[in-house]
């Protein structure tokens, strides 16, 4: 990454950038980690916001992790709050219309089981899990997102892909 | 290849074509899918990146107008608040009047009591605290008008005067302290002593000794009228006083200056007065440069 002349990302361009690039990533981190309880659209605009009014002291290579460190933070204060259970905004399977009752039945049956599966990994395993699955990112790219080891990303993921199918397949 | 390393290349996305094949005859396949297509349900809405970064300038911009007027505005407010606190510390401090030899001036105090003040005398107020208690500080001579109110006191080094509304002179020089009341009633404190003056009556203390004096008919202090008077006082004091009328240096070394000197001189006119001084004792003066010498004979 060339070093910018401006140490600081107080320039409405640098500032779009910064934003275009990590706004959708700390969204998905904060909606697979918290669920859609808390927000987190509004606390990715609180973040950046944040950053704005500290732009001054933030060098846009440390952009990422003040945004994700403040989101992450304002969403801790809230889940302090009020110990909300982890919901999924839930897309019913809608492709299978064309199916028997008994099937969208035993498919609605294992939408929830795996929902309740999701609730009771731990933070870490559902955030790195889902942005592998649903968002279809390597692990070097959830690495570097998280800022942890490639070797940590592939441990929680396959942790919690082994936990899911103990939990779904045991009830 | 295990199961474990297949699924884990299967989750990154990364099997290779034989792979791939290999990982589709595992046992847990069929489920793998199906958790894997199941999960894909969870999915948020797309998040629209431009209409949340237009939110978020948009808010932005909001937060920006009112700090634009804030910040000059507390600058503003601090330099104001800076001078008024300084001209408030500077407007309780003492006020200071001091006339210079040959120089009388009139001060007026804040209740429109005035005091004139004699050659090389000052006066120091607190103009704050004159509501509070009426009090001037002095060291030198000094004629007071004092308008009616609670108690004024001229405080000096000798003691203190004390009165209600009157008019009175007070001369504090050296050794010499001398309280004459023209008009009410004035009390003079000095150490454990306490004097009332009537008017016409006087207070006079000459090295530590109190001095009993006749009562003056005088309207005034003579000093007003550009006189110096003296009764019984000695040499010494009257050359002083003569020094700062006429901002000059009398050298006396060779005169006794202890002689009581009883009379008056004039301010208007170096030479009457020298005269004035001189003659009843036979001295002889030179005068050279604003120094005078005295000489017997």
């Amino acid at each position: 990454m060339p070093k910018n002349i401006t140490e600081h990302i107080c320039d409405d361009t640098l500032f779009s950038k910064a934003f275009k690039t990590y706004a959708e990533d700390l969204y998905h981190f904060l909606y697979y980690k918290f669920g859609d309880r808390l927000n987190p659209r509004d606390k990715v605009q609180e973040a950046f916001i944040k950053l704005w009014e500290n732009c001054k002291q933030v060098p846009p290579s440390k952009a990422k992790s003040f945004v994700f460190t403040v989101a992450n933070n304002l969403m801790l204060n809230e889940v302090a709050h009020q110990k909300v259970v982890l919901k999924y905004a839930q897309e019913t399977p809608q492709n299978h219309t064309n199916e028997s009752p008994e099937f969208i039945l035993r498919e609605k049956e294992y939408q929830e089981k795996l929902q309740n599966a999701l609730a009771k990994l731990t933070e870490a395993q559902r955030t790195a899990f889902l942005l592998n699955r649903i968002e279809g990112k390597k692990f070097k790219e959830i690495a570097e997102l998280l800022d942890i080891s490639v070797k940590a990303v592939e441990k929680r993921i396959y942790g919690a892909l082994a936990k899911l199918r103990e939990d779904i397949e045991e009830i | 290849m295990n199961k474990e390393d297949l699924i884990k290349k299967w989750l990154d996305n990364s099997l290779s074509p034989e792979e791939l094949e290999a990982f589709k005859k595992l046992e847990d396949y069929a489920a793998l899918t199906k958790l894997s297509n199941h999960l894909k349900f969870f999915k948020p809405e797309a998040y629209a990146t431009d209409k949340e970064l237009e939110t978020v300038m948009g808010k932005i911009k909001a937060q920006n107008t009112p700090t634009s007027w804030f910040k000059p505005f507390l600058r503003i407010a601090a330099i104001l608040f800076l001078s008024f606190s300084i001209y408030y510390f500077a407007s309780g401090l003492d006020t200071t009047i001091h006339t210079l030899a040959a120089s009388k001036t009139l001060v007026e105090l804040p209740d429109h009591s005035s005091v004139n003040l004699n050659a090389g005398s000052s006066l120091v107020y607190n103009k704050r605290a004159w509501d509070d208690h009426r009090e001037v500080t002095l060291d030198g001579e000094a004629f007071f008008k004092v308008a009616k109110g609670s108690k004024f006191d001229v405080v000096t080094s000798a003691g203190t005067v004390s009165v209600m509304g009157t008019q009175f002179n007070v001369k504090e020089r050296d050794s010499y302290f001398e309280v004459i009341c023209y008009e009410g009633l004035v009390k003079v404190s000095h150490e454990t002593q306490e004097t009332y003056l009537r008017p016409g009556d006087s207070f006079l203390i000459l090295d530590g000794k109190i001095i009993a004096t006749e009562k003056t008919q005088d309207l005034g202090p003579s000093w007003l009228n550009n006189t110096s008077n003296f009764k019984s006082v000695p040499l010494q004091m009257v050359l002083d006083e003569l020094e700062r009328q006429f901002n000059v240096t009398v050298n006396a070394s060779s005169v006794d200056t202890s002689k009581l000197f009883t009379g008056s001189f004039t301010h208007d006119n170096l030479e009457t007065a020298l005269k004035s001084v001189t003659l009843p004792f036979h001295l002889s003066y030179s005068i050279s440069n604003n120094t005078i010498t005295l000489k017997r004979g």
